[in-house]
């Protein structure tokens, strides 16, 4: 907080419109469309951020912000100005831009670099501000004397982004900014922008990393293949079913210690391969239900009680399920919907749940399936904890034991393979991983615990 | 050692004009009639003399060929300083565009047609020079960029285009072969006042970089950067091109073509004051001034009367010398 908020921001004369609207931009590198009809503003002092997959044009959209490239057609404003009635120099009083490639092979001193920045404040030195103090604003007031080429992959970021602030311009677009950081280097660079923009900067900022995004930012930009699919605030834009169309993959929200993450896991295009029923309980169905719901089964599960594990999981991952209140035994409703979601089943499993009067209703409504012709497959662990004793009940009406989780799901795998020749999408070490120990009652680091 | 640079950029202009000031004496002093100070002093102060040998020695000999070879150094450094920057290339030095090819190739069509020695040798080498420096920019400009790649490739390939036909100009005029092959070796022998009104026409051209190192610094983290610091790019690129295409193809066409000053003067400048322009170009520019009146000095007094080759003689000194700085271990 060295230097006065007034000099990041200078020369902010106040603007009636957006500081950035683009109106219907098409933008195509030769003949190769690479943005369509984008249309979006940027306003003073915002804080946004763009993702989008590889390709799909974010780096081209700041190089058309930043008057690099013109569009094709459409109208890139800064300051209610096209970027191409620019000079360059005007634009890079008003555009500041943080490349993701920065590389420099001659030996110049980090106090050097920094002060190109300036170049287009002129050769006023009053004017063009003082490298080592934006060194030290940085936290890198040590660098000033070090060769650039000596540096760190983050150091060089701190150093190309001290450049790009020395330019004083109101509006900073940065490029993949985290990617070569490493996770304190990241959260040190966001929450550097964050108080950039507090005092005044605004920010327009690539990146990949969705959690990030959704923590830092007050606005994102979704992009995909060319377009804008969606602009608001990060928990409207990164839902799953956007972030399905937009990536391709499955996203689940988790809340953990009052906050929202996402995970991901990869999404199977085409139809289903068919839908099993999973009865668990305890975070001992966690791990099966994510491996199936991965290889692209249409899981259901139950009955589970609320808030239990398994039931949080299955929440996630968006299965139905017949759920019962928290800590009470399985009464009738919940039982008959299971029923009904076994009847849909193509396949019963059980896990290895420890089983005792409250849920002895879902073994017996397995057996139930098992005897109108459902087959049932069943973990060997659920003999070990079997309080109830009602598990040899299935083994006398035929159902299949397998000798722990992993066995479970190689064997549907193999089920699911001749019918439709597709090689099995999870990898033996997911497997394993996610085939921990789930024993008896809540372990903490059992496979539900995918945090 | 690269207190040099940090201390500002004036002690190692003044270090390096220092060294210049003493290159010239000897250059001026020593040849088969030596000088010393107070006559070589009483010899510049006296102006030329009707009449005197000495004088006359000195002022039609002595003086004109060391100008030349003062000129024509420091036009080859900075054309390499500039090359070597805009092509981000360590490798590049003056004559990869191609231009003294065609300079070459002017220079063996006018002896060929035994146009007296000047003018007519130097303007068809300056037309050679100059017409290549046009036809590589053309081939390198897309829509309305100069392609910095596809330029240094159509300059390497016009280079050997020239070449082959300078070849085939030489078997053919069987007895001007002689004249040919000293030409593109270079030399400053027998160089007078015309060969000097020519080599300070450079001057200019060597006072345009100086005002752009600026740019010319931040051009070094590639084009695209350049733009996005507010450095309209094309524009002086432009400029710092027809810069040093003018002054390869000035140089050139007074000396013929000496090898390795455009190289390694601005790599060992680079590496003794640091890469910033504001120090590199001037150092760079008496530095080659410098290396080739000392490199004349000694190609016409070593095994005087004969001479060596000024190009042979500028790599003598010049190679060892890059070598051990490289040595010492600051990265080019």
């Amino acid at each position: 907080m060295a230097a006065p908020p007034a000099r990041l921001a200078a020369e902010q004369a106040p603007v009636d419109g957006p500081l950035v609207a683009l109106r219907d931009v098409d933008f195509s590198y030769d003949e190769r469309p690479v943005l369509r009809r984008i249309s979006f503003a940027l306003r003073a002092g915002e804080f946004v951020g763009i993702v989008g997959p590889n390709g799909s044009g974010k780096s081209t959209l700041i190089d058309l912000i930043d008057g690099i490239h013109q569009p094709v057609s459409g109208e890139v404003l800064v300051k209610d100005l096209p970027t191409r009635r620019y000079r360059r120099r005007d634009m890079a009083k008003e555009v500041a831009l943080v490349p993701q490639n920065f590389d420099l092979d001659f030996d110049l001193d980090v106090r050097e670099v920094v002060e190109m920045g300036a170049y287009c404040r002129g050769k006023d030195p009053a004017a063009s501000g003082d490298p080592e103090q934006m060194l030290a604003r940085l936290g890198v007031a040590d660098l000033a004397s070090r060769r650039f080429s000596e540096l760190s992959g983050g150091e060089k970021q701190l150093v190309v982004l001290a450049q790009a602030l020395m330019q004083q311009a109101p509006l900073l677009l940065l490029d993949e900014p985290a990617s070569a950081l490493d996770v304190s280097h990241q959260l040190r660079l966001f929450d550097l922008l964050k108080e950039l923009n507090a005092d005044g900067l605004t920010v327009l900022c690539i990146l990949h990393d969705l959690n990030l995004a959704l923590h830092y930012f007050d606005k994102l930009l979704v992009l995909s293949d060319g377009e804008v699919a969606a602009f608001g605030p990060p928990d409207e834009v990164l839902r799953p079913e956007i972030l399905d169309a937009v990536y391709g993959v499955r996203a689940y929200l988790h809340r953990h210690a009052g906050r929202t993450y996402l995970t991901f896991s990869p999404r199977l295009r085409g139809e289903r391969r068919g839908r099993v029923h999973v009865v668990c309980g305890g975070g001992t169905g966690a791990g099966l239900m994510r491996e199936l719901v991965d290889a692209g089964y249409e899981v259901t599960a139950g009955v589970l009680n609320a808030l239990d594990t398994d039931e949080e999981t299955g929440r996630e991952l968006g299965l139905s399920m017949a759920v019962e209140a928290p800590f009470s035994p399985v009464g009738d409703e919940a039982h008959a919907e299971n029923l009904e979601l076994m009847r849909a089943a193509d396949l019963v499993l059980v896990s290895a749940v420890p089983v005792s009067h409250g849920n002895a209703r879902n073994v017996e409504a397995a057996h139930e399936a098992l005897v109108s012709g459902k087959p049932v497959w069943v973990d060997e662990g659920v003999r070990v904890s079997d309080f109830a004793g009602v598990v040899g009940g299935l083994a006398d009406a035929g159902a299949q034991f397998f000798a722990g989780e992993e066995a479970l799901l190689a064997a549907v795998r193999g089920r699911g393979a001749p019918s439709d020749g597709r090689a099995p999408l999870v990898g033996e070490a997911t497997v394993r991983a996610a085939a921990a120990p789930g024993g008896p009652g809540e372990t903490p680091n059992g496979p539900g615990d995918t945090k | 050692m690269t207190k040099l640079a940090r201390t500002g950029t004036w002690p190692g202009i003044l270090l390096a004009g220092g060294i210049l000031a003493a290159c010239l004496a000897l250059g001026l002093a020593l040849g088969p009639v030596s000088l010393s100070l107070s006559q070589l002093w009483h010899l510049v102060t006296a102006g030329p003399v009707q009449g005197d040998l000495e004088n006359a020695i000195f002022w039609q000999i002595r003086m004109p060929r060391v100008l030349v070879a003062a000129l024509v150094g420091a036009a080859l450094a900075v054309a390499g300083v500039i090359l070597q920057d805009l092509f981000l290339n360590p490798l590049t030095d003056p004559y990869v565009t191609g231009v003294s090819s065609g300079a070459a190739l002017g220079a063996t069509i006018g002896i060929v047609l035994h146009l007296s020695n000047l003018p007519w040798v130097t303007v068809l080498a300056i037309v050679g020079g100059l017409g290549t420096l046009v036809v590589v920019w053309m081939a390198a400009r897309r829509r309305g960029r100069i392609d910095i790649f596809v330029l240094l490739l159509a300059g390497v390939t016009i280079s050997y285009l020239a070449s082959a036909v300078v070849t085939v100009l030489m078997i053919k005029a069987n007895e001007d072969m002689t004249a040919i092959i000293y030409w593109l070796m270079g030399s400053f022998s027998g160089r007078g006042w015309p060969d000097v009104r020519v080599a300070l026409v450079t001057i200019p051209f060597m006072v345009v970089p100086l005002f752009f190192t600026r740019e010319m610094d931040i051009l070094l983290q590639g084009e695209k950067r350049a733009l996005e610091l507010g450095v309209e790019v094309e524009r002086t690129k432009r400029l710092l091109l027809v810069t040093a295409g003018v002054l390869t193809a000035l140089a050139v066409s007074v000396s013929g073509i000496i090898a390795f000053v455009g190289l390694v003067i601005p790599h060992i400048v680079r590496l003794l004051i640091g890469p910033g322009h504001r120090g590199l170009l001037p150092v760079s520019l008496l530095a080659g001034a410098s290396l080739m009146v000392l490199a004349d000095l000694l190609s016409r007094t070593v095994i005087s009367p004969n001479e060596i080759p000024v190009g042979v003689v500028t790599t003598f000194i010049g190679a060892p010398l890059f070598v051990y700085l490289l040595r010492r271990g600051r990265r080019v």
